[in-house]
Formats: C-alpha cells, sequence, structure tokens
C-alpha cells in the first residue's frame, strides 16, 4: 500500500488548502473583493470627483491614510465574514458533500480547524491588499503620508474585528446547518447591536451595555468637553469594529480621556435637546475591554461551533 | 474465517422511527459482499455507520479488526467509500479533488502522482480531469465518486448503489472495476436495490428489510435455506397422463400438475434439467412450445423473502 501515515500538519494543509480553493473560486468572495475595493477607490477619489463637480480643490492630506483605517469598517467587517465563513460548514451540509470529506481519516477537529485557518487566511490576504492599495492610493492622491508605520496596527484591528464576527457566522452556520440563517442571522445581529443599539444606547443613557457585545459599541468623545450644541472632541466608539482605529488613537494620544453623554429630549426644539455627561475612562481601558470582548466571544462561538460540528451526525 | 465488518446488535433510530433494528453483519475478507434492500430499508443508515457518519443508538462495530468509536479517523484510513451519489465539492476539478483527498490519506506525492492519472482512466474521466466537478454529468460525478473510494488502496471498499445514475455502458464498467478490485484481494460491501447487479457481481449477500437482516450468507447458502422449490413451466400440446407419467418417472421430480395446456413440474435439484424434461415430454408424445424455470432467481428469493417478512409482520 503506497499510503504513508503522515501526521497532523499533512492532513490539516489538506483541508486549508480544500478550503482555500473554495473561497477563492466563489462568486461571492470574487464579488465582495471588486465591492471593497471600489468603495477604497471611492474614498480615495471622492475629493477630486467632488472638484470636477465644482467643488474646492483637492488638498493635500497627509493623515488620509492613518485617519480612513485603510477602507474597513463595521460592515465590510461583517460582509467579509459572512463571505469567507457562511459556507464552510452549513454549505457543505447542504450540498451533501461533507459525506465524502467526512469519510475521510481526517478528525473532525482537523477539519473544523483547517476550515477556520482557511477563512482567516483569506481574511489576512484580502485585508493586506487592500492595505497596499489604500496606503500607496493615499501616497499618490493625498501626497506625503505621517504615521504609515501604524498602518499595520489597523491590519491587527481589523482582523481581530473581523474574527467576532467570524465565530458568529460559523456558530449560527454550525447550529442550524443553514447558510442562509449564518448570514442573515449575523446580519441582523450587527444591524441590532451598531445601528438599533447605538441610538437606544445614546437615548437611554445605557450605552455602557453596547461595550460588551459585538459591533460598534458605546459612543464618547475624547479631547473635547461640553457646548452648548452638544459635546466637542474626538468621536470614539469603543466596540469591537473599532479596534484598529483605537489602537492607533492610543499610540498617537495615550493621555486621551473619553467621555460618554446621553441625551435628553425635552421638546422638539434645539434648545429642549440636552447632553448630559455620564462618566469618563482612560483610552486603555477602551482597547483593553474591546480586544478582551473580541477575543471572549471569538472563543465561546467557536468552541460551540467545534463542539456541535463534533457530535453532528451526517443524515444527509 | 476473517471477517472485516463485524457488526452486532446495531441499532439506529430517527426519533420513533428505527432505522437499523439490531443488526448483525458479518462480511468476510475477501469477498464481494451485496447489502440488498428496498428503498428505506436502513442500507444507507448501516454504511453511513460504517464509515463514522452516523453514531448507532446500539451495538458495536468493528472494521478491519478495529473497534469503531465515534470520529476514528485511523478505523477510515484503510476504508475506502462511495456515498450514494455522491456530491462533491464543485468549486474543484476532479484531478485536484483526488490529490487533495489523497493528502487527506497521508499519501506522498509520490503516491498521488502515481495514483490519481491511474484512477481517472481507470473510471473514464482521463479528458475531464482538469475540468470542475461541477461542469460533470450525474455519471461522471459518480465515477469520481467511485475513483476516490479507490484513491488509497484500500483493503476494504464500501459502494452505496455504485450504479445509480450511469448509463447502461457506466453501469457494466463499474461492475467490472468491482471485480478487479476483488482480484486483487480487496473487500467490496456493496449496497444495492438492483437485483440483477447483485446477482452479477456479489459471492455473498446480505438481505435487509424496515432495519432488519432477513438472510445472510453466500449466494448458495441463501438459496439453499429460502429458495422455494424450482418449478418447471412448460407449455405443451397433446398433453395427456402419459406425458405426466414420463416425466414423472425422471428421479429429480418431485411433484407434477398440470392446467390445461401447462405443465408444471417442481423438481429437487438446481441443475439445469430443462432437456431431460422435455425429452420426457416428447417421449410421451407430447409437443413443448415453451419452458420457463421459474423460482431460481435472487429476485425470487428476495421477493419471497420480503413476502415472508410482510406476513410475519402483518401476524405481530
Amino acid at each position: 500500500m503506497s499510503v504513508s501515515h503522515s501526521g497532523w500538519t499533512v492532513k490539516f494543509l489538506a483541508v486549508v488548502r480544500y478550503e482555500l480553493l473554495w473561497n477563492v473560486r466563489k462568486k461571492k468572495f470574487l464579488g465582495m473583493l471588486v465591492v471593497a475595493f471600489a468603495l477604497a477607490t471611492l474614498s480615495l477619489a471622492l475629493n477630486h470627483i467632488a472638484y470636477a463637480l465644482g467643488g474646492p480643490p483637492v488638498e493635500l492630506n497627509p493623515d488620509f491614510v492613518i485617519n480612513s483605517n485603510v477602507g474597513l469598517g463595521g460592515f465590510v467587517f461583517v460582509l467579509f465574514a459572512i463571505v469567507t465563513t457562511m459556507n464552510i460548514i452549513s454549505a457543505e451540509f447542504e450540498s451533501g458533500t461533507i459525506v465524502p470529506l467526512l469519510a475521510k481519516p481526517v478528525s473532525r477537529t482537523t477539519v473544523f480547524l483547517g476550515k477556520l485557518f482557511a477563512a482567516f487566511l483569506t481574511l489576512l490576504a484580502t485585508y493586506c491588499f487592500l492595505m497596499i492599495y489604500m496606503t500607496v492610493g493615499g501616497f499618490l492622491v493625498f501626497g506625503p503620508q505621517n504615521n504609515l508605520h501604524l498602518v499595520p496596527l489597523s491590519l491587527v484591528g481589523a482582523l481581530f474585528s473581523t474574527l467576532i464576527w467570524i465565530a458568529i457566522v460559523l456558530f449560527l452556520g454550525t447550529v442550524f446547518r443553514s447558510s442562509l440563517i449564518a448570514a442573515f442571522g449575523t446580519l441582523g445581529v450587527w444591524i441590532g447591536t451598531t445601528i438599533i443599539g447605538s441610538i437606544i444606547g445614546v437615548l437611554a443613557g445605557q450605552g455602557w451595555i453596547f461595550t460588551y457585545i459585538p459591533g460598534s459599541g458605546n459612543q464618547g468623545f475624547a479631547n473635547g468637553g461640553p457646548s452648548p450644541f452638544g459635546p466637542t472632541g474626538t468621536g470614539v466608539s469603543t466596540g469591537t469594529d473599532s479596534i484598529g482605529s483605537n489602537l492607533i488613537n492610543y499610540i498617537l494620544h495615550p493621555s486621551w480621556e473619553v467621555t460618554y453623554y446621553k441625551i435628553n429630549i425635552g421638546g422638539t426644539t434645539p434648545d429642549q435637546i440636552q447632553w448630559v455627561r455620564l462618566y469618563s475612562e482612560p483610552f486603555s481601558n477602551i482597547i483593553l475591554t474591546s480586544i478582551a470582548v473580541a477575543l471572549i466571544y471569538f472563543i465561546v462561538f467557536v468552541a460551540i461551533s467545534w463542539y456541535v460540528f463534533r457530535r453532528a451526525q451526517v443524515t444527509e | 474465517m476473517e471477517f472485516v465488518i463485524e457488526a452486532t446488535d446495531l441499532t439506529k433510530k430517527y426519533g420513533s422511527l428505527v432505522a437499523v433494528d439490531k443488526l448483525d453483519l458479518k462480511v468476510e475478507a475477501g469477498t464481494i459482499h451485496g447489502f440488498l434492500g428496498p428503498n428505506g430499508a436502513g442500507k444507507t443508515t448501516t454504511l453511513k455507520i460504517l464509515v463514522g457518519l452516523l453514531k448507532p443508538d446500539g451495538g458495536s462495530v468493528s472494521i478491519l479488526g478495529q473497534e469503531l468509536g465515534w470520529d476514528n479517523p485511523d478505523a477510515r484510513s484503510r476504508i475506502g467509500y462511495m456515498p450514494e451519489l455522491p456530491k462533491l465539492p464543485k468549486h474543484l476539478k476532479g484531478r485536484e479533488l483526488l490529490d487533495i483527498y489523497g493528502r487527506m490519506y497521508g499519501m506522498s506525492k509520490e503516491a498521488r502522482e502515481k495514483q490519481v492519472p491511474k484512477l481517472l482512466d481507470m473510471v473514464g474521466l482521463k479528458e475531464r480531469g482538469n475540468d470542475l466537478t461541477g461542469e460533470y454529468s450525474k455519471g461522471m460525478q459518480q465515477r469520481l465518486g467511485m475513483a476516490q473510494a479507490l484513491l488509497n488502496e484500500p483493503e476494504l471498499v464500501i459502494l452505496d448503489e455504485p450504479s445509480l445514475g450511469l448509463d447502461p455502458v457506466g453501469m457494466v464498467e463499474i461492475r467490472e472495476i468491482m471485480k478487479e478490485i476483488a482480484k486483487e484481494g480487496v473487500t467490496v460491501f456493496l449496497s444495492s436495490h438492483l437485483l440483477h447487479e447483485v446477482e452479477q457481481v456479489c459471492t455473498n449477500v446480505t438481505i435487509i428489510n424496515k432495519g432488519v437482516a432477513l438472510a445472510s450468507g453466500t449466494l448458495e447458502q441463501i438459496s439453499a435455506k429460502i429458495r422455494g422449490p424450482l418449478i418447471l413451466e412448460a407449455e405443451v400440446d397433446k398433453l395427456s397422463k402419459t406425458v405426466i407419467g414420463k416425466v414423472k418417472e425422471l428421479p429429480f421430480v418431485a411433484n407434477v400438475s398440470k392446467d390445461g395446456k401447462k405443465l408444471f413440474v417442481e423438481v429437487k435439484t438446481r441443475d439445469d434439467v430443462r432437456s431431460r424434461v422435455s425429452q420426457a415430454i416428447t417421449a410421451g408424445g407430447g409437443i413443448v412450445t415453451s419452458m420457463n424455470l421459474k423460482g431460481g432467481s435472487l429476485e425470487d428469493v428476495f421477493m419471497g423473502l420480503l413476502a415472508k417478512n410482510q406476513k410475519e409482520e402483518a401476524a405481530k
């Protein structure tokens, strides 16, 4: 027999290869890639388009790249997580391809880890390309850039931010064995926590809750203070979607304190809207909390998914 | 006698439905063992248990002398499995898929480079190896499913309805492959609802209905145990008492009866005695216009067993 009993790594890499080829040949993924690069291009070209339409001339902006978070934000994280992960377990069950795969002499844990690692590699490669594209594009469009050495922090932050969404997609896909539930369920969580949650948080003054759930988190202000027209300073989101930009801001402004407010609405006229200061905390707290939250959610959801997958019976 | 599959009291339930009911199964090494039963008899469920895709609710299974635990890759390393209408990942090319599965078996590069083209050639996909499996017809997917089951030069090949979806030429080719690999000492365990297929290629057979094994053994053993009397049905011109008397004189004849021009001769032997019965009829002055042998095929045995099983069920 020509079978050599090679180690775990060979089998793990075989699963990674299987999954990577699936990812890069997926029409959904290629479409998402096109959208991401189109959005990045738009952010680079927006000022030129405005100028062409009669707007102000384009000025040099040495902080464009570092402030743009290399073109990545909450919704993009969710979309990439969905596109790279929604199929990795659920679609195998839906299509029946799980049958020949799990009949091979590879443990389910290896299959699970290989697929997860492939999703991570796909993300890493995509974000690297985007980062390089935005950095070179920013240099060409807005001139020499400041703090380019901090750009890799954006990449690290973006990966952390996406991992939490990957874990949620994986969890829903594995438990319900449905790609649709995985995709729409995750989108629902994002809409719930980011859009609806933020509005409720600011109005009810209970925004701190959102620090501990995935998404944009609580909204605060740094380097400013109260004014008759609302708080001044730089807006800061405490959530897991902002780990990259917060890491960069922390390195640039380590002494920042972030202050939170709520809005009291007494009527419909501007003077009846009141901003009430709630509390302040050091910026370092925000960074540590959001990274911890991302890691805990990732570990918990991935562990549950792994447990369910290990026990899953293939009735399809 | 060496058994490659030994299952005792194997039970699998889906809710209140008992798909496999205390099944005892023994597959002898070096045989082509047919697993015969109507649709919904529990064949696929049993096969899925054997390759670790389903967890039994009761009983024990050993494969190639190894206890089959849950998620035991070692037990699968010496098995090849072809699912019913195999669903193969459509994002991979035929050659790539075999190569990746080969890696999962821990095959060396040299072994894969030798085995993959050989198998593609064997199943008639040499020219289509570089096409995505998503572009394959159902029959081609079936052929590739067969190739991936033989990839690791297994000691035991488990095939679930291997002829399903194939054209007549493909069916013949698949049967030839089964015979070829059996000649090399590989045990083939084949589920089928095609009686003539089992009759053509199998040396042993287990008949299953509603999760219960009705009979098991070599084709001859089952015949001897279960088959009813062989009856020669002849249409005879000038059918007279003399003709009947001549036929009754034959040493292998157990009973003779008539119905109009039809003569029913119950014989005690499995040998082909049609010519001798014909000679006796002619000697008695009769003219044989047609003659059929009834009760001799596996189909007769199968139908007889099912009818008996249904009667027993009804009696309960």
